[in-house]
């Protein structure tokens, strides 16, 4: 097997080595720090941002309290007008239901006594129609006895009772 | 049909001596070189605009980089992540190793006891460091943990000791034993293709399923070697 021959051994050993440290020396002077700077920077910016973020969300949070408050507020005064309102609006009706009841009654007041106005009129109307029905029928059938002042007083008689 | 293991074999490209070692540039150098050279191009071109919101090439390094590090966390706690380069690198190498190794023609290092095993005994030696870096020499208590008799020290400390150079064995045995039988099973399936004629197709179908499988295998096995070697890690930073 040529890999047990160690003729080669000191040339492969040395070249190892100058192969290896040479490499090592690049790896670790120049590109790992590069790759190492490079991720440490999009760290940063990655924690940058994740700050910015977690700002922006606490503002937002803020206004999202401010925003419920107001809501909350708003409501509370929304209500206390409705509520106002009601009351307003209650007291109005109440109000107009009194005036129109009263108004109802002095009208219902004034067709009674209209009705009663007439009434005592259409009983005065009948009263005489009555009478001088009565009249003439007396005159018709020759009761000659019976005057019309005696009719009269019958018939206020009826009409009283 | 030609050798399963010639594709193993070293060969040298530039010739190269140091204090009476041979370190001639060979294949396998090339590709250890090629790693290095493909992972850099491939970073920077990634890389080339780095934006907080990535494109597709930007998330590619940043994906494995977050792999990594959740992988270290995961297995050697938050504190381990200042050795995190080292890990990333390990990770990269072996991966990229693996991966350049099913190229056609290529070379596949992984596939080498020494180049493996001497990654693994780096990871051992940085391991070491890093225990005796926190614990001074108490880290040599790793091999004699407190409350056992003192009378026991002679079976205890080396059954530790090797435990301890066992890890290391294992990463590289494992790591090596994989990428080369999958490379064997390429190469032994891919000479059917001239041999069965016209009948070649199945094999050349079967070697692209195989890839397919093999490129899991290559991310797989620089997976796990990175898991282990974090564990070894956390035991450096955290045993007794």
């Amino acid at each position: 097997m040529p890999q047990l021959d160690p003729a080669w051994y000191p040339s492969q050993l040395f070249w190892l080595c100058v192969c290896f440290f040479t490499m090592l020396f690049i790896m670790g002077k120049i590109f790992t720090p590069r790759i190492a700077d490079i991720l440490a920077r999009r760290q940063h910016k990655i924690d940058d941002y994740l700050v910015k973020a977690n700002q922006i969300q606490e503002q937002a949070e803020e206004s999202l309290k401010k925003y419920h408050e107001a809501l909350a507020k708003a409501t509370e005064d929304a209500n206390a007008a409705i509520e106002l309102a009601h009351k307003e609006l209650g007291e109005y009706i109440a109000k107009k239901q009194d005036d129109l009841t009263r108004k109802l009654n002095e009208k219902i007041k004034d067709g009674e006594a209209e009705i009663n106005r007439e009434k005592e009129k259409a009983l005065k109307e009948v009263r005489g129609i009555s009478e001088e029905l009565a009249l003439d029928i007396v005159k018709k059938i020759g009761l000659t006895e019976i005057k019309a002042q005696d009719i009269k007083e019958a018939i206020s008689k009826v009409a009283n009772d | 049909m030609s050798n399963p293991m010639e594709q193993f074999e070293i060969k040298p490209l530039i010739p190269l001596e140091l204090g009476g070692y041979d370190i001639s540039f060979t294949n396998s150098s090339l590709f250890m070189v090629s790693a290095v050279v493909v992972s850099t191009l491939l970073f920077a071109f990634c890389l080339r605009r780095r934006t907080i919101v990535p494109s597709i090439s930007q998330s590619i390094p940043e994906s494995i980089y977050e792999f990594i590090s959740g992988l270290i966390k995961e297995n050697a706690g938050t504190d381990a992540l200042k050795y995190f380069p080292f890990i990333f690198t390990l990770f990269l190498f072996v991966a990229m190793g693996n991966l350049l190794g099913l190229l056609p023609y290529a070379f596949t290092f992984t596939s080498h006891l020494a180049a493996v095993g001497g990654l693994s005994l780096i990871a051992l030696f940085f391991n070491i460091c890093i225990g005796i870096r926190k614990k001074g020499w108490g880290y040599l208590r790793t091999f004699m943990p407190r409350g056992i008799p003192a009378a026991l020290a002679p079976l205890i400390i080396p059954i530790e000791m090797i435990s301890f150079l066992s890890k290391p064995f294992s990463l590289t045995v494992r790591l090596v034993a994989n990428m080369t039988v999958g490379h064997i099973m390429l190469k032994i399936i891919a000479g059917f293709v001239l041999a069965l004629g016209i009948g070649g197709i199945v094999p050349i179908a079967f070697n692209g399923c195989i890839i397919v499988f093999e490129m899991f295998i290559a991310l797989l096995q620089a997976f796990i070697y990175t898991v282990l070697s974090c564990i070894y890690l956390s035991d450096a930073i955290h045993s007794h």
